[in-house]
């Protein structure tokens, strides 16, 4: 079957007969727990989703230290989030086996940095797998949790977008039933990581470490592919680099000898040394950081091996950014001296065509609040921004983003901007990102006095990876006994108290409702409430709103819709404002901002 | 062996006609890699996906190397082109989604006339196709991403039989199957018409 890298996870957790699956929701890691949240119930697994990544984790830690299989899934990012548990969960080790997955995404194509987890493979002594595609991520899952109870360790099973999001053939088994409950042996000399316990326990990582190499060395996932034959160059490579070094090498017509690492660590120094020794030159192609070079460099060092080694040290290949067929031609091209016009011209010129950035959806109540508060501050504010769809608010006719680094970072760095700034600062941060990182910052605030207004944006989903729940939703995957939590209680049982809720949608009450929250002492707080737009319209509660149209005879031209709001319903050409009804969600937001009174439900 | 490059804008269907195309490639008993990238945005910015069918290992399309450009909206095609040669054939929606970057910034929509220029400038055939009317004759106005479907399988390039389009239809989209295999046919007859011209 045809099957999205992310879904072949899923597919190989299930037929690994895990327990327990756990994620927090991160292009490009988000359907391998939207296809668990689809069977959990048929498959009798529990899946759930966590209020963020370390919580995930945790769920897992707890479910696969008692003796079960667990898997946690996540982006690149969420690694840093979950890493705390992670890093001191290599020293007690696992009983039951334990996969995390880590999703990165090289280019940046939804994310605020291109990390390259594979380091916290080494960082923390974790054995380490890199599927090259569906097939693959199919197959390791299952293997890592073999490796996983073999070595007792966890395992890091890492994609890239491009493993991630390339749907190819799959072909599966059978879906096994695996272990459900497990009661946890206590063994606090192993498990509770007072100094005493973690000073032995490294110890036994670094042990474990040792077999986890000599299982490397063994392991069919490290081998030796011929692409054509005689060839006297070779490359080391692991994940969605191999691909394009196969299909380049085809297309540049070179027989290359390809040392194909989907267990790169710990490397398998053997079979490194063997196949140095083998080539008279060897280049090492890999996406983002040089890890797999540095090692090579390091075995061949230690090996007095004189074999030219060629790679991102040599400039042959960028640091930035995803790879492509191309840029990997180009790279073999110039390690190995080859002749081949890889480089194609631009046969058009894309400077001069309009662009189509991501933009809020027609409807979106995110639009609403930052004209309201745009109106309500005269754009005098700093604005401390957070990561989900309204982040896209940083574009103009908004520019309602000046600082953002990460998950929940809008209410820290907002206690910190006031504290410097006579500016107001206004803190912007979506409902499920509030439940994932936002509630110490805002605890912290109350606290310390900090003087800023928190603006949540509380459209009742995970909206921009998928529409998952989140802590506040009735409703989640169907093996869970779910409980809605409060985002009022919340804020008040953070110590908060100025808090108001408004509707979006009602521009002239959400401005004035800003406007007297900047006037207040100490942390104030509106929720703004209304669900997305996208979901009402999939749910066909649209249907009570009334799309709208522009009045040609009563519009002044004045382009306040198009210039100060945003909507891509609303368009302008020829000088001439219209709306596409087949666009328009009927949210009625544009009435309100048309000061000629020119937009109107359509008849 | 063909690579087909589809674009479009989010929320036009690009990704399950993607996802047909595969499966029409699976069931041909052929290999197929597809990819998506969507950024950010729910709706409205730009989608590209790719099919790759035949003997190939990397997912991703190199510029100047599309056999077949599929694109779902005019100004898109445009930007399309980078993966163009002498060789591709351009099917194009007529329709157009006008970016917001056209109001605020002032920049100019290219006209029909202008992206025909210009694809036969650097391609080989150009097929514009009124997408979204055939699918409203189909009686299903949201399936002008199958007509589309249906004009990419009219070409022959894809090396696919018919019957496994429609096949790949009723697996990815069981409702509507009537109307949208008529969808399907409008599109088809549009290309294979003039591929015979």
């Amino acid at each position: 079957m045809l099957l999205l890298g992310n879904e072949a996870i899923a597919r190989g957790a299930l037929e690994a007969g895990v327990a327990v699956a756990t994620t927090y929701p991160g292009t490009p890691a988000s359907e391998i727990g939207d296809a668990l949240a689809r069977v959990a119930k048929d498959a009798g697994i529990y899946f759930e989703y966590s209020a963020n990544e370390m919580v995930a984790t945790e769920i897992a830690i707890g479910a696969a230290a008692s003796g079960v299989r667990a898997l946690v899934s996540m982006k690149h990012v969420g690694v840093n989030v979950a890493a705390d548990a992670l890093m001191t969960f290599a020293y007690t080790g696992t009983r039951g086996g334990f996969v995390l997955v880590t999703a990165d995404d090289p280019s940046c194509h939804s994310s605020q940095n291109e990390q390259d987890n594979r380091y916290y493979a080494l960082l923390g002594g974790i054995p380490l797998l890199e599927p090259s595609s569906p097939q693959e991520c199919y197959e390791m899952t299952k293997e890592a949790f073999e490796l996983s109870e073999r070595l007792e360790l966890p395992v890091i099973l890492r994609t890239t977008t491009r493993i991630s999001h390339v749907r190819g053939p799959v072909v599966v088994g059978r879906i096994v039933q695996g272990l459900k409950r497990k009661e946890f042996i206590k063994d606090p000399k192993r498990f509770v990581t007072v100094p005493a316990v973690a000073r032995a326990r490294h110890l036994v990582l670094l042990e474990r470490l040792r077999e986890a190499e000599r299982l490397s060395e063994e392991s069919h996932l490290n081998k030796v592919q011929r692409i054509g034959t005689g060839a006297r160059i070779g490359v080391i490579t692991s994940s969605a680099a191999f691909n394009y070094v196969a299909d380049a090498a085809k297309a540049l017509g070179v027989p290359v000898d390809v040392l194909k690492l989907g267990f790169p660590h710990p490397l398998p120094n053997r079979l490194v040394i063997d196949f140095l020794r083998s080539h008279d030159r060897v280049a090492v192609v890999e996406e983002l950081e040089p890890i797999l070079e540095t090692s090579v460099r390091a075995v061949a060092q230690h090996e007095s091996i004189n074999t030219k080694i060629v790679g991102k040290a040599d400039g042959i290949l960028p640091r930035a950014y995803e790879f492509d067929q191309a840029i990997v031609a180009s790279g073999l091209v110039r390690a190995f001296g080859l002749r081949g016009d890889v480089a194609k011209e631009a046969v058009i010129d894309l400077q001069n065509l309009p662009v189509r950035p991501p933009v809020l959806c027609a409807g979106c109540p995110h639009s609403a609040v930052y004209f309201a508060v745009n109106k309500a501050t005269n754009r005098k504010a700093i604005f401390a921004s957070d990561i989900g769809c309204y982040t896209l608010g940083v574009a103009a006719p908004y520019n309602a983003a000046d600082l953002l680094v990460c998950m929940g970072s809008s209410v820290g760095t907002a206690g910190g901007l006031a504290k410097v700034n006579d500016l107001p600062v206004i803190a912007f941060i979506g409902d499920s990102t509030f439940f994932h990182a936002g509630i110490p910052g805002l605890i912290n605030g109350v606290h310390n006095g900090h003087k800023f207004l928190l603006m949540i944006l509380d459209n009742r989903t995970t909206a921009m990876t998928g529409h998952q729940p989140h802590p506040a939703s009735d409703t989640g995957p169907s093996c869970c006994n779910i409980t809605s939590v409060s985002i009022e209680e919340v804020v008040k049982g953070c110590g908060v108290r100025w808090l108001r809720v408004v509707d979006p949608y009602d521009i002239k009450t959400t401005t004035e409702t800003v406007k007297e929250a900047l006037r207040q002492e100490g942390v104030s707080v509106i929720i703004a409430r209304r669900e997305c737009a996208l979901i009402a319209e999939r749910d066909e509660k649209g249907a009570i709103l009334k799309k709208h149209e522009i009045d040609q005879e009563v519009c002044k031209k004045c382009r306040t819709c198009v210039e100060k709001f945003q909507c891509p319903a609303i368009s302008s050409t020829n000088k001439v404002q219209t709306i596409d009804e087949a666009l328009c969600a009927g949210c009625g937001v544009c009435a309100q901002v048309c000061p000629h009174k020119a937009i109107k439900e359509t008849r | 062996m063909a690579d087909i490059y589809l674009v479009g804008v989010g929320g036009q269907g690009i990704i399950t006609a993607s996802r047909v195309v595969g499966d029409a490639a699976i069931l041909g008993g052929e290999n197929v890699l597809l990819s998506e990238t969507h950024g950010m945005a729910q709706r409205g910015g730009s989608v590209v996906c790719t099919a790759r069918i035949g003997d190939v290992q990397s997912p991703l399309i190199p510029d100047g190397c599309a056999d077949l450009i599929l694109s779902f909206e005019l100004l898109e095609t445009l930007r399309s082109l980078c993966k163009a040669n002498r060789g591709t054939v351009v099917i194009t929606s007529t329709e157009k989604i006008v970016p917001l970057s056209v109001s605020t910034q002032k920049l100019k929509y290219p006209t029909a006339e202008e992206v025909k220029i210009e694809v036969e400038r650097i391609a080989k055939r150009f097929f514009p196709i009124d997408a979204r009317k055939l699918a409203e004759e189909a009686a299903v106005p949201m399936s002008s991403n199958i007509v589309m479907v249906g004009a990419l399988a009219g070409t022959g390039i894809s090396g696919l039989e018919r019957r496994h389009f429609e096949k790949a239809i009723e697996m990815n989209i069981p409702r509507w199957l009537p109307e949208n295999l008529d969808a399907f046919a409008r599109g088809f007859e549009a290309t294979s018409r003039w591929s015979q011209t």
